[in-house]
């Protein structure tokens, strides 16, 4: 399946490829650096082809576009993700101040998975970060419009240790969830039932707090976030927002 | 059961049709587009007026190519230019020059449009579900009068199944699997002549991305 993907660069390079090749083809050509330097290679090669079969437009066309433009608002940049760098924290084992510094700009919300026991590390997140099992899983931005939401930038992690019971959740580019309302982490048991996992509002883009949930002895399959009311919901009542797979 | 949870969707990534790379042999030209696009990226309209005086040429070339429509083909390239006006503060300019971005948006487009349509008309008329178009035959997917000389040396230097099947799936705006039937090939023969044609046309051309 992987070989497969790596020999549908051309015919992605080419627009060959029907939406849902397309599609796999994108989330693998987010992982693989070969793949990604072989379509930039063929996408410059294609620009070759396309000056082979120059023909200007009708001078008629410039005017009405340049109409439109005026009214056309354009999309914000991409600002540089401010998340931190989990794997890079882990290895460098900073001191807590700095630490801090380190966490100062992304919203940290601490998860306790299992009715957890009061917090004994003495920075609970670098426990679960640091934590032999611990596992990152990165929540991709699945909501239809994000740009719409103002989500386009937001990145969320998770990460979570079976042994400890808990789970960390870091992120960044968050918006206001809005009054009276709070974003909501959920898992995916692997019998398909979905639990609720925490509420969490970034303020101002930082948050740091512990939240006490059911107790839960499964393994998430996957996790998710909506906005709710900020009481919690039992189930998801918002559109799915963030979405990952263990 | 799992695979229908949406908190399994698989991402819909950002608008990768966005994701070309080219550096070309008009390195100049290639650095005042950028320029010219860093300033678009800002706002500024008359950056966008010689932005698309570059590159209009090629952009509109790549839809008529894929389309063949002109009144179409005029509002596609007037809707792809609209997107790069509206994309450009998200341009990244290691990843290509703006006019691999551009003509990236522009086949995207075309074909985009040129396979709606095929499915309305699908939709209306099931007997001809299942055929692609009765395609340009081969030798007119390319008129030869368009080729650039270095183009078609590079072209020349393929196969004739390379060659065919990359200029049915650009030109010609198809799916490699339409490609396929068109040759009367397997999938995945044609899904290959695209890939190591591109690598010989690529390496042809010395382009670098």
């Amino acid at each position: 399946m992987t070989n497969d993907l790596h020999h549908l660069s051309g015919a992605y390079a080419l627009d060959a490829l029907d939406d849902e090749e397309r599609r796999a083809f994108e989330a693998h050509l987010a992982e693989c650096e070969r793949c990604a330097d072989e379509v930039a290679g063929f996408q410059a090669t294609v620009g070759e082809l396309a000056d082979a079969v120059a023909v200007g437009p009708p001078p008629s066309l410039k005017a009405s576009l340049l109409a439109e433009v005026a009214q056309t608002r354009q999309v914000p940049p991409v600002v540089p993700e401010r998340v931190v760098d989990l794997a890079e924290r882990r290895r460098r084992r900073a001191p807590r101040p700095r630490l801090l510094a380190a966490v100062a700009a992304a919203v940290v919300v601490l998860v306790g998975i299992a009715s957890a026991a009061r917090l004994t590390a003495s920075d609970p997140v670098e426990a679960v970060l640091d934590a032999d099992d611990a596992v990152t899983v990165s929540l991709d931005t699945v909501a239809a419009d994000p740009a719409d939401l103002g989500l386009d930038a937001a990145a969320l992690e998770v990460v979570w240790s079976p042994a400890l019971g808990r789970a960390v959740i870091v992120g960044d580019g968050l918006v206001d969830p809005g009054q009276s309302m709070a974003y909501e982490l959920w898992y995916l048991a692997d019998d398909g039932s979905v639990a609720p996992a925490g509420l969490f509002v970034p303020d101002g883009g930082e948050i740091d707090e512990v939240l006490d949930l059911d107790p839960y002895d499964g393994v998430p399959v996957g996790w998710g976030v909506t906005i709710e009311p900020d009481t919690g919901s039992a189930q998801p009542t918002g559109e799915v927002l963030f979405a990952g797979t263990a | 059961m799992g695979d229908v949870h949406p908190f399994n969707r698989h991402s819909d990534a950002p608008p990768p049709d966005v994701t070309p790379i080219g550096g070309t042999r008009s390195d100049r030209s290639a650095d005042e587009a950028v320029a010219l696009m860093a300033r678009v990226a800002r706002g500024d309209e008359a950056a966008f007026s010689a932005l698309y005086d570059v590159l209009a040429a090629v952009v509109h070339g790549v839809v008529l190519r894929v389309i063949r429509n002109p009144a179409q083909a005029e509002e596609v390239t007037q809707e792809v230019f609209l997107e790069i006006w509206r994309l450009a503060p998200r341009y990244d300019a290691s990843k290509g020059s703006p006019k691999a971005w551009s003509c990236a948006i522009a086949h995207r487009r075309a074909v985009d449009r040129v396979r709606s349509e095929q499915a309305a008309r699908d939709r209306e008329d099931r007997d001809h579900a299942r055929t692609p178009e009765a395609a340009d035959p081969v030798s007119e997917a390319i008129a030869d009068r368009f080729l650039t000389q270095r183009v078609r040396d590079g072209l020349d230097a393929l196969t004739d199944l390379q060659r065919s099947a990359i200029e049915l799936a650009y030109y010609g705006g198809h799916t490699y699997r339409e490609v396929a039937v068109l040759l009367d090939i397997a999938e995945g023969t044609a899904k290959t002549r695209i890939r190591d044609g591109l690598i010989r046309l690529r390496d042809h051309l010395g382009v670098t991305p």
